[in-house]
């Protein structure tokens, strides 16, 4: 992989991350490509056969569904909106090919609402499919520090 | 009455206020005290939690001999296990000698118990195996004087596992009464009669009262208008039926504090997918067309087992109060067993879908909750209005109540139960008409 791409890489994954801080759900959904999976485990070490609950399993309908209802203005955890930034670090190429390139990523996420401040913090693993010089978004798996354990409401895009 | 209000008004300090509740429920509305008062807490946790049937694990979570899961009644720790001759017993999760948490996993297997603090170790039965250096001991230690306490009263129906911290008072059969006909509902849905809470757990907490939770829970056909009206909409127009057809359901209260949101009444359209037809065929080989139809995918009645279980359409869902004001919520979805695996891989989407922190219906209760505890903290007027269809409500002789789609006669039976049970009357009813 030539740095330029790399470069490349990170700017997408960075974009990506303001999209979703910026609660701008229709330019953050054509990221995606059309078949594709957005998967938040409930477990550490879920697999993404086991019949298991996770926490977010949204195939291409889902997600749409998903994005709807969040830009409807009828998600009581929107209203008011929560402010968001979050940092993404630990960028690393797992695996390049002609067709894709799949990414490790870590984050941690500042939300704030009602006089209260949460972090969220996780790793995500992007599999990137290349179409021409730009990339859509095959899957997302996104692996939350705290997955196994009683967290607030998750009514936004991580 | 009045005299009691008066208390609360005129300065009187919360902690010397009564925590008779008595006064705090009417036939058509309950006091706001009742979801904010720590000392109301305090007294529930003595003369419920600590003396009902509560609901704290399902058997197919511990299969093996050794399993367990840790989990609580109310506040205390206690350790749900299954032991080598294959019993399932509940302890308090304590070890005998110094007090340390014995078990400290969610869950997990011990085919003999150690204390991680001295190391002493104790049977899948509770007894005493070896306290450690016991030569210290000058008589030695009877193991029958250590074995780990046990919560007195075990009993599970259909692999609902209940546990009573009270040595005496009514059988759990006695408590779950005509609850268990709709139980039926739920775990027939499987041709040979199972369930399995194996497909993992979601956990959400909320700043509320526990109350609320089972309140809002059997209510969803009419706060769903307004706190889920996208979901609603999404799923008629995927499904093609009109919303006001889901209102021919029923509800009802049962006594012993339970409520049932009950959908045989409902029309529903099946899919007539491959697995949907096999599955259907299956239900009517084993149960009958009549019954069947009354099994069929969507037809699965919402539950609340006093005071912590519930079954709504995907899942069982206990809660677990942590103080007047924060509950913990558990969700698991129930896998049917013996089913073509596309019906189970459906419940599951559909659970992620719906409930769980990201789903698209559950996060927007548990706000609701929170913004009511924070609302209840001015008592301008502090009473809670649960007046709706009382005058078209139909109570049979045993305490049963049912009701129009939407009437809150339910609600008004749970809070009558409630009132009894923190009076110290632990019948399932009040004995008669009401």
């Amino acid at each position: 992989m030539s740095d330029g791409e790399d470069d490349r890489t990170r700017a997408f994954l960075y974009r990506e991350a303001r999209l979703m801080d910026e609660h701008r759900y229709d330019e953050w959904l054509s990221l995606w490509a059309p078949d594709c999976l957005y998967w938040i485990p409930s477990s550490q070490e879920q697999s993404e056969s086991d019949r298991t609950a996770s926490i977010v399993f949204d195939r291409r309908q889902r997600l749409e569904d998903r994005i709807a209802r969040l830009k409807s203005g009828e998600v009581l955890a929107l209203d008011p909106r929560p402010a968001m930034r979050r940092v993404l670090s630990n960028i690393e190429i797992a695996e390049a090919s002609d067709s894709n390139v799949t990414t490790l990523s870590n984050f941690v996420l500042v939300y704030a609402r009602y006089d209260e401040q949460i972090i969220w913090c996780g790793q995500s693993t992007h599999t990137l499919n290349r179409v021409g010089d730009a990339f859509q978004i095959a899957k997302k798996k996104v692996v939350l520090v705290n997955c196994e354990h009683a967290m607030p409401s998750l009514q936004f895009l991580i | 009455m009045e005299q009691h209000i008066a208390m609360m008004t005129d300065g009187t300090t919360r902690a010397e206020a009564s925590v008779e509740v008595g006064p705090l429920i009417q036939p058509d509305r309950i006091h706001s005290r009742l979801y904010s008062d720590p000392a109301i807490f305090a007294r529930e946790v003595e003369m419920l939690w600590e003396r009902v049937w509560v609901y704290v694990g399902h058997e197919s979570e511990i299969p093996n001999a050794g399993d367990y899961v840790r989990r609580q009644i109310a506040t205390r720790p206690i350790l749900v296990l299954r032991g080598r001759d294959g019993k399932v017993c509940v302890f308090h999760n304590r070890c005998r000698h110094r007090g340390n948490m014995l078990c400290h996993r969610d869950r997990g297997n011990a085919q003999v118990i150690r204390c991680p603090y001295h190391g002493w170790t104790f049977s899948s039965e509770g007894g005493l195996l070896e306290p450690t250096f016991d030569d210290a001991y000058e008589e030695g230690l009877e193991s029958a004087d250590f074995a780990l306490a046990q919560v007195p009263r075990v009993d599970n129906y259909r692999g609902l596992i209940f546990a009573s911290l009270s040595p005496t008072g009514i059988s759990l059969d006695e408590h779950l009464g005509q609850a268990k006909m709709f139980l039926d509902l739920i775990f027939d849905r499987s041709p040979v009669g199972e369930v399995e809470l194996s497909a993992g757990i979601n956990k959400v907490r909320y700043r509320g009262n526990w109350k609320m939770l089972p309140e809002n829970s059997l209510e969803g056909g009419y706060h769903g208008f307004f706190i889920h009206k996208f979901a609603f909409d999404l799923a008629d127009s995927r499904s093609g039926r009109d919303r006001m057809d889901f209102h021919d359901d029923a509800v009802w209260y049962l006594p012993g504090g339970h409520m049932v949101e009950d959908f045989r009444p409902v029309g529903i359209k099946q899919q007539k997918t491959d697995a949907n037809i096999a599955y259907m065929k299956q239900l009517e080989e084993r149960y009958g067309a009549e019954r069947a139809a009354h099994l069929a995918p969507g037809k699965a009645p919402i539950i609340f087992i006093f005071p912590n279980l519930m079954y709504v359409q995907t899942h069982f869902r206990h809660l677990q109060p942590l103080g007047v004001d924060e509950t913990l919520v558990v969700y698991q979805p129930a896998m049917l067993k013996g089913v073509p695996e596309e019906i189970n891989q459906t419940i599951l989407r559909q659970h992620e879908g719906s409930f769980g922190p990201a789903g698209f219906l559950a996060s927007d209760d548990l706000e609701i909750l929170e913004r009511t505890q924070n609302a209840i903290k001015t008592d301008g007027n502090p009473w809670l209005f649960l007046g709706r269809g009382i005058h078209r409500e139909a109570t049979f002789d045993d305490g049963t109540s049912v009701g129009h789609s939407m009437d809150e006669n339910h609600i008004r039976g749970m809070w009558a139960h409630y009132t009894r049970i923190m009076s110290g009357d632990m019948a399932p009813a009040n004995g008669g008409a009401a």
